[in-house]
Parts: C-alpha cells; sequence; structure tokens
C-alpha cells in the first residue's frame, strides 16, 4: 500500500507534470513549484521526487529537444501515465470523501473564535 | 570580458558525483537556472549554482561504487567492526596499547624531524658534490689533530697550480681586525649599535657557497678595496625600504673603517653552516707588510670548488706538496722544529660542503656544529621507544587472549580458514596503530612548540609535503603489521574443540615470551635512567667544578674600545661605585666568545734547538689578576709602577712546558715582539670547556681594552648596573651600553652538553613510561587471572602483603634480571662517552646501582597498584561467579 501512496511534495509534483505537459521536466517544475507554491525548492529535490515517482510507476520519461539556454544538451521530459492519473484521482476522491465527512459547524467555530 | 558561464569547479565537482546518464539533463537544468537567477540577481547566481549541486548529492543521483558490493570488502568491513568492538569492550588494555604506542610514534616523529634538520645542513648548493673546505690534518699518533685555518699565501697557490681546482675562496669568520663584532652605524646616522658576527671573505666566495643577492651581483659586491656585503636582515633593519648600495659603513668610529656596501645579499639559510650578516671583503687587504704573501700566521678558512669530474682523493695527494714545497720551507728557513713535525705527520684534507655540520666533532672551527653520533643516538632511542610500544601491544595481545579464543573457536567450527583469522587480527592491530598516528599526530603539534625551545631548533611537521601522509599511513599499517603478526598467528593456532570445551588458561601459555619482551623493555629501559643519571651528573659536576676565579661576581661591559681616549676615566668612575670592588680592561676571558690567540714560545736564545711552547697571548691591564680572583702562586703579580722591560704572568701549565725550575725572571720571545720577562705564575684556571685541557696562557700588559670586567658585590646586582648604565651612558650617549654576566656567559659554554642531556631526559623517561604502562597492563592481567586462585587464599587466611607478594615477585625478579643485563653495557658506553671530557666524573658503580634502584622502584609502583587492588578486594566478589 505504501508503495503507491502519495505524499504532498509528490502529488504536487504530479499535478504540475500534467499541467504542464510538454515543457514538464526538472528545471521548469521547480520553477513552477515555486511560482504556485511560494516555497523554494532545490532542483535537485525536484528530481529526486520525479525519479520515485517513475520507479512508482506514476511517470514516465524520455528525452527530449536541446535548447541554446542549456549549453545544447538535452531535457527529460516527464509524463503522467495511467497508473500516475488514478493515483492523483484516488487521491483527490479521498480527500473529497474525508472533506464530506467534516461537520460544517466547525467552520462556524473557527471563525467565531 | 567574457560571458559569465557557471562556475567550473561546481560542474566538476557534480560530474565526478552524478551517474553518467543523469549528467546530461541535470547539466542542462542548472545551466537554465543559472542563467535564469543571472538575468535578476546577477550576483547570486553563481552562488545559487553551488547550492543546486550540492543538493544532487542524493542517493538517487550518486554513481554506484561497485567494490561496496565485493566480498572483500564485506569481509573487510567485518573485521572492523570486530576489532572496533572488542577495541571498545577493554577499555583500559585498549587504552594502554593505543596510549603507549602513541607515545612510542610522537616521539618517534619528533626525533626524526630533529634528525632530518640535522641531515639537512648546506645541501641548498645546486654544485654541493664539487665543493669543498679545506682542513689541516695533523696525524701525530699521540695527539691527531684537525683544524680548518690556512696560510693567506695559500689562495695563489692553489689558483695556479692545480688545474682541477676551478674556484678558490677564503674567509675568516672570527675576531680578527674588523671581523668579529664592532660598535656600527652607518654614514649620516647617530645611533651606534652592536652587531655580531662579521666575517672577512673573498669574493670568490660567494660564487662558491652560492650566495643569493637581493641587491648587486656575486661578481661586483665585493670586487672593490673596504666594500662590505650585507644580509636582507640588516639592509631593511638600517636602510629601510631602499637600495642600499654604495652607502658607508663605519665601524668602531674607526676612520680606517670606513666600509661600502657593495650588494644585499640573502639571508642565509637556517641550515646552513655559514651563519652571517656582514662580509667584509678582503680584496686590497693586508693586514700587516707582507702578510698576504706569507706562510705563517693561519687565519684563513678556504673552500674550493673543483671543476667537475676531477678526483678529491688525488687532489689531496697532490696537495702534499704544499707542505713540502712552501710550508716546510718556510719554517725551516727559521729554523723553526715545528718544521720537521709538519713533514712526518701534516697533510691536507678535502671535507665536502654537506659534511661540515655534522662531521666536524674534531675540528676546531668557528660554526656551531651537530654530530653524527648524536643523530645516531637518537635515531636508536627513537626505535626503543617504539620497540617498548610495540611490545607492550604484543604482550598484551597475547596475554588476554583467553578473551579471544571462543571467538577464534567459534570462528573456525562454522569454517573460518587460518589466513582469514589472521587477516582479522593483522586490521585488528592496523586499526589500533592508525589510531595511535592520528593520536601521535595531535600530541606532537601540541608539543613542538616546547620541543622547539628545548632543542633550540624550529622544527615544523611537514603536512604539506606530498610524502607526509602517504608515508605516515604506509609507517601505520608497518607497524600494525610487525607488532599484530605475533600474535595474529599465536591467537589463530587455538584448536577450536579444546578452546569450545572452556579450556580457556590459555593466556599463561606464553609467558615465556613474555618475559623475555619485559626483559627486554626493562633493560633498555635501565639503560637509558643510567644514561640520563650519569649524564646529569656530570653536568652538574662541570658547571659546579672550582674554575680557578670568581664567576660568579663579574660583570662585562662590552664595546669598551669606543671610548677611545676616554677609556681610563670611565673605568675609573665604575670604580668609586660603592659596590664596585675592581674593574680591569682586556680582550680576553676566560668565556667563549672572547679574543683567542695563539703563539710559539721559546725560552730566549733556545729557538733554534728547541720546539716551542703553543701559547696564547692575552693582552690585560694590571688589575686583571686581582679582578678575576687569580691565584698567583710563585713570583708577583703585575707592578702598576713596574710597566717597562715587557713584564707578563705565565699560568702553571706554561711554567711546566717550558721546563725551569724557577721561571721567575726568565725572558721568553715569540720572535714578533721584544722578549718578555716571566713576573708570576698563575694558578691554572679553566678558559675553555672543561672537554679541553688547560694550555699554556700568559698575559702581558698592553693591547687589550674592548671589554671592562667589573667584580662587585653580588648584593645589589640591580644598583650596580643602573649605576654602570648611567656612567655608560655620560661617556657615550649614541651607544646603547652592552653588558653581560660572566656565569651566564660561563654556562653558555655548555649549552649544546645541556641541550643534549635535557632532550636525553625527557626521551628516557617517556620511554620508561612506555614500559610501566605496559607492566601496568599485564600486572592487572596476572591479577585477573588469578582472582579465584587469591579470592581462596584469602578465605584461607593470607594476608594482603603475602598476596601482595605473590603477584609483584615475578616481575620484580624480570626486573632484576633486566638490571643485571644493563648494568654492564651502560657502563662501557657511559665510560666512552666521559673518556671525551678532559675534567670527568668517576664513574662509579653507585650511579649505575642508583638508575637501577629507580627503575625498580618505578616497576615497584606500576606492579603495586594492581597488586594491592588484588590483595585489598573482598573475597567474595571473585567467588560468587558460577
Amino acid at each position: 500500500m505504501k508503495e503507491t501512496g502519495l505524499g504532498e511534495f509528490e502529488e504536487v509534483i504530479l499535478l504540475l507534470v500534467g499541467i504542464l505537459a510538454e515543457e514538464a521536466y526538472a528545471f521548469r517544475l521547480a520553477e513552477e513549484f515555486e511560482s504556485q507554491t511560494k516555497r523554494s525548492v532545490s532542483i535537485g529535490a525536484v528530481h529526486s521526487s520525479l525519479s520515485r515517482l517513475e520507479d512508482k510507476g506514476f511517470l514516465t520519461s524520455e528525452m527530449g529537444a536541446s535548447t541554446a539556454s542549456r549549453g545544447g544538451r538535452r531535457k527529460r521530459i516527464y509524463s503522467i501515465t495511467a497508473a500516475g492519473e488514478r493515483a492523483l484521482q484516488s487521491a483527490k476522491d479521498f480527500r473529497v470523501s474525508l472533506w464530506s465527512q467534516y461537520p460544517q459547524l466547525s467552520f462556524v467555530g473557527i471563525l467565531n473564535q | 570580458m567574457n560571458d559569465p558561464r557557471p562556475p567550473k569547479l561546481a560542474e566538476k565537482l557534480l560530474l565526478r558525483f552524478i551517474k553518467e546518464d543523469l549528467a546530461e539533463e541535470v547539466l542542462g537544468d542548472l545551466d537554465e537556472k543559472y542563467y535564469s537567477v543571472l538575468e535578476k540577481h546577477p550576483k547570486k547566481a553563481n552562488r545559487n549554482y553551488w547550492y543546486q549541486v550540492l543538493n544532487y548529492i542524493r542517493p538517487f543521483a550518486l554513481k554506484k561504487t561497485k567494490s561496496k558490493y565485493s566480498k572483500l570488502t564485506i569481509m573487510f568491513n567485518n573485521n572492523f567492526k570486530v576489532a572496533w568492538r572488542s577495541m571498545k569492550r577493554q577499555k583500559m588494555y585498549s587504552a594502554i596499547k593505543i596510549g603507549g604506542f602513541s607515545i612510542g610514534i610522537m616521539v618517534c616523529l619528533l626525533i626524526l624531524l630533529y634528525i632530518n634538520d640535522d641531515l639537512s645542513y648546506d645541501q641548498q648548493y645546486q654544485e654541493k658534490h664539487r665543493v669543498y673546505r679545506l682542513v689541516n690534518h695533523m696525524n701525530d699518533p699521540t695527539d691527531t689533530e684537525r683544524w680548518t685555518s690556512f696560510s693567506p699565501a695559500i689562495k695563489k697557490v692553489l689558483e695556479s697550480d692545480y688545474p682541477e681546482i676551478e674556484t678558490v675562496g677564503r674567509l675568516i669568520p672570527f675576531d680578527w681586525f674588523n671581523g668579529g663584532n664592532n660598535q656600527m652605524r652607518p654614514e649620516g646616522q647617530d645611533i651606534i649599535t652592536y652587531e655580531e658576527g662579521f666575517m672577512y671573505a673573498d669574493p670568490e666566495l660567494l660564487d662558491i657557497l652560492e650566495v643569493q643577492m637581493v641587491y648587486g651581483s656575486t661578481e661586483n659586491a665585493l670586487s672593490n678595496p673596504k666594500s662590505i656585503l650585507i644580509s636582507e636582515d640588516k639592509a631593511s633593519k638600517y636602510f629601510p625600504g631602499e637600495n642600499p648600495i654604495g652607502k658607508t659603513i663605519i665601524l668602531n668610529e674607526d676612520t680606517a673603517a670606513h666600509y661600502t656596501i657593495g650588494g644585499v645579499m640573502k639571508n642565509f639559510p637556517k641550515n646552513s653552516h655559514l651563519q652571517t650578516d656582514f662580509l667584509l671583503t678582503l680584496v686590497g687587504e693586508e693586514f700587516w707588510p707582507g702578510e698576504q704573501s706569507s706562510w705563517c700566521c693561519s687565519n684563513y678558512n678556504t673552500y674550493l670548488r673543483l671543476y667537475d669530474g676531477s678526483n678529491p682523493t688525488q687532489l689531496e695527494s697532490k696537495l702534499l706538496s704544499i707542505r713540502d714545497n712552501h710550508l716546510v720551507p718556510h719554517f725551516r728557513q727559521r729554523g723553526n722544529l715545528w718544521a720537521d713535525e709538519l713533514e712526518k705527520f701534516y697533510s691536507i684534507e678535502l671535507q665536502g660542503v654537506t659534511d661540515i655540520h655534522l662531521r666536524s666533532t674534531d675540528i676546531h672551527s668557528e660554526f656551531s656544529k651537530g654530530d653524527i653520533t648524536m643523530v645516531w643516538l637518537f635515531g636508536i632511542i627513537a626505535i626503543i621507544v617504539l620497540a617498548l610500544a610495540s611490545i607492550n601491544f604484543i604482550n598484551l595481545s597475547t596475554a588476554k587472549s583467553a578473551n579471544r579464543a571462543k571467538e577464534v573457536g567459534l570462528r573456525k567450527v562454522i569454517g573460518s580458514g587460518k589466513s582469514t583469522l589472521v587477516f582479522q587480527f593483522l586490521t585488528e592491530s592496523i586499526l589500533y596503530s592508525l589510531v595511535s598516528f592520528i593520536l601521535a599526530i595531535i600530541l606532537a603539534v601540541i608539543l613542538l612548540p616546547y620541543f622547539n625551545i628545548i632543542a633550540e631548533k624550529s622544527l615544523s611537521i611537514p603536512f604539506l609535503e606530498w610524502w607526509f601522509i602517504p608515508l605516515i599511513i604506509a609507517s601505520a599499517v608497518i607497524i600494525g603489521v610487525i607488532s599484530g603478526v605475533y600474535p595474529a598467528f599465536y591467537l589463530t593456532a587455538f584448536k577450536p574443540l579444546s578452546v569450545l570445551r572452556g579450556d580457556t588458561s590459555r593466556g599463561s601459555k606464553s609467558a615465556g615470551l613474555r618475559s623475555v619482551l619485559v626483559v627486554f623493555q626493562f633493560t633498555a629501559s635501565i639503560l637509558l635512567i643510567i644514561g640520563a643519571v650519569v649524564v646529569n651528573e656530570q653536568m652538574n659536576y662541570i658547571t659546579r667544578k672550582k674554575v680557578g676565579f670568581d664567576k660568579d661576581q663579574i660583570l662585562i661591559i662590552h664595546g669598551t674600545n669606543t671610548l677611545g681616549q676616554k677609556a681610563e676615566s670611565f673605568k675609573n668612575e665604575i670604580k668609586q661605585l660603592s659596590s664596585v670592588e675592581e674593574v680591569s680592561y682586556s680582550n680576553s676571558l676566560p668565556v667563549e666568545g672572547t679574543m683567542r690567540n695563539n703563539n710559539q714560545f721559546w725560552i730566549e736564545g733556545t729557538s733554534t734547538t728547541k720546539e716551542g711552547v703553543g701559547a696564547q697571548i692575552w693582552g690585560v691591564d694590571e688589575d686583571y689578576v686581582k679582578t678575576m680572583g687569580f691565584k698567583v702562586v710563585m713570583g708577583k703579580d703585575f707592578d702598576p709602577t713596574l710597566t717597562t722591560g715587557n713584564p707578563i704572568l705565565i699560568n702553571q701549565t706554561m711554567a711546566k712546558e717550558l721546563g725551569v725550575e724557577d721561571p721567575i725572571g726568565v725572558l721568553v720571545t715569540n720572535k714578533f715582539e721584544p722578549p718578555y720577562r716571566i713576573v708570576g705564575v698563575i694558578e691554572d684556571f679553566h678558559y675553555e670547556t672543561m672537554r679541553d685541557e688547560i694550555l699554556s696562557l700568559c698575559l702581558r700588559l698592553q693591547g687589550g681594552n674592548s671589554l671592562a670586567a667589573v667584580r662587585f658585590n653580588p648584593q645589589n646586582v640591580d644598583e650596580t648596573l643602573s649605576k654602570a648604565t648611567e656612567i655608560w651612558e655620560q661617556f657615550a650617549p649614541n651607544q646603547a651600553i652592552r653588558y653581560s654576566f660572566m656565569d651566564e656567559k660561563f654556562n653558555a659554554m655548555y649549552k649544546d652538553v645541556q641541550r643534549t642531556s635535557r632532550i636525553f631526559n625527557i626521551f628516557s623517561i617517556l620511554a620508561v613510561f612506555v614500559a610501566c604502562t605496559g607492566l601496568f597492563g599485564l600486572s592487572g592481567f596476572m591479577a585477573e587471572q588469578r582472582r579465584k586462585e587469591i579470592s581462596i587464599r584469602k578465605v584461607l587466611g593470607a594476608s594482603v602483603h603475602s598476596i601482595f607478594r605473590l603477584l609483584s615477585s615475578n616481575f620484580i625478579r624480570l626486573v632484576l634480571i633486566s638490571f643485571v643485563i644493563a648494568a654492564p653495557i651502560g657502563y662501557h658506553y657511559l665510560e666512552k662517552w666521559l673518556e671525551d671530557f678532559e675534567y670527568r666524573i668517576p664513574l662509579s658503580w653507585g650511579f649505575i646501582a642508583m638508575a637501577g634502584g629507580i627503575g625498580l622502584l618505578v616497576a615497584l609502583i606500576t606492579v603495586s597498584f594492581e597488586s594491592l587492588k588484588a590483595g585489598f578486594q573482598n573475597p567474595v566478589q571473585g567467588l560468587r561467579s558460577e
């Protein structure tokens, strides 16, 4: 069970891979993560997470085109697999089901404080 | 400007650790990051790149190291782990092993640094293999002698008659006209300063000794008459920040001693036998008419550089022609019988420049020297201490084998082969050795400054040399293997069956070998103790021996010759001081560093029929004998009212050598001055070190005023000093007073012996300490082994006393055996050492017994700690298990 679970950071990365589509490679993902979450992250941390997700079978990757700004080096483009989609979906469903059980009243309680 | 690029070093680092198949994409990503940061915050780009690189040090991205999985490494790791655990389990024994080891290694390291420094002397010359110093050798079978000064005329002969000689350069390294110590000032400045070590040199010497120049050139610096070459240090002291070539230096306020600076040389390296800051040229110097072409009067040290490929031994035999064609005729012509001696025994030797520092102990010369025998002695001590520490390791390892026997048995049952077990135990001893080396280096770093003070060196640990770290690791492994090899084979020889059955009385089986090793340890220790005791006694004897004058109450004021005409009134003023008893001017005092000379004396009229008596002649004034406290044994002291007729005083040795019954009134001559009349004989006193015999000496009444000896009442030293300083300042306002105390100067003469004895003491103590830690460990082990036996004995009524005796008697016996072996060896070598001293203590067996006593006492104290602990323990503690 653990093997297919998603951590919070992993979930965000997985989502970002989906959002960026053709542009989903480590540097862009890290930039996107920083701008969306306002948290700083190193490319190495993102890369490490990507390779873990690939091991779990949520991502596949292939070498893409190169550009001048990378000194002519190719980039590794990640894309979500069906299993990855499923994992995201189930994570979302899990939250939604939790939210549906959450008592509405406590919002008031929190607001009143 | 180039466009900014990601830092190369960081890229390199990344490529080092990252998996090959990730390299391309990662480098690309990081480049993009770099340029995007560069746009926004150009200054942060580099730092960020580093940050990103370091953040790639994550398991997923790292290269896989294959060796991690090899069988050998697994085994090695396991060995290592086992070794580490056994080290931790037995804290005390590990501490003794490692502590002893690291002290041994530290001693070795310090000694090696010391030796290395001594051996590095004069290695800096590129052409050192063809640079030589000439040495006179008088091979008289009764009294062989070697010295380095030659006649001035030798230079021309060497240059013209011997084709294999490329260059000849002479040097006068002692007090001689303006050589030696001077009061100097640069022209145009007022302050007069005292400087030491002026030497005269030929310009060629700069080339031969490859003197490095800061300003000027070796060819021109000394080529003009009255030129002087000064060192970088002194140039920046007197002429800060400028090129002083062409400036004038005035010595001793003497109009004839104006020298023009012809160049500035780099300071001589610390490990050069020649140390000087001022070289005066010999060009155009003639110290008296005809001096330069004469064969009398040896004052010149002579250096040669030969042509490549010439044979020094052949040259030596050719040099005999100097004796036959020049020296012998010179003396024969003057009817001097010295000529016969020369003809029979004299030769000239070539000494390689690299041998000057360490192989000149029997050569009279002015340079400070090391001693190759000391290098050997210290080397031997280093090896002994290391051996003591290794023996501790062997003894404790085999003694504690019982604890490891089960482990070995079990390993063997499981199928471990003997070689893997040996390998395991060797790993263990190498681990010990490595840990000890690290500790030893830390210790050495801490102690080096103190060692430098004691040894008067400036040694440093050469961490940065490429060979240092590999050498240390290699020695750690080698020493680990040497000390581990016996225990390893011993431990692995156990038969698994007997061990596992419970036969664990193993430790005592190798007792025979252990005893031998303990005896060796204590023999070495007692030898060192004997050495230390005798060396100390001899030192005390020398420094306390009555020397024939009152060295304790004499203040020496230096440089009084610069007072010129005012000297006499200065003397009178000093004499007025209430605490001052006597004052006397002279050039020579019975301590090192004052003027010495050598003359031949004959009783008037016998110079053609008899050999002369070699003697010093010191210029003094009429108060000298009173001031120094010499005893007049025959005739009278100088009479101040009767200064005509050349009166001299001679010492007892000279009276004996002249061979006349009553020397008073006898006329003697050295053939330079009119004859002297002997007016009195003074008691012999030591004016050289105690290594040397007291030689003939006479005192005459003229020509010495560079030193004022002030005999004072020792009760108010400070007051005397401050008053004398006041008076000095009135007489010489531009010149600081320079004074010393005779007893300090006297003690300084024995500095090298004292230094040697101090180093010897320290290393002996350390050696004994190392041996004792081993004994301590062993005694502890024995007490532990016999714990049950002791407990039962106590239950049956044995006293602490008897248990103590039971446990310690064996060790004491071993120490006694060691003493019996050490005593004659020590006696033999110390007798030899003492033979070097003309005045020495008798070597009595008392000293040796005392040293043995010390050794025994130390051993007893060491052993008694564990023995008493065993004796006092409650027997229940030892019996309740099982």
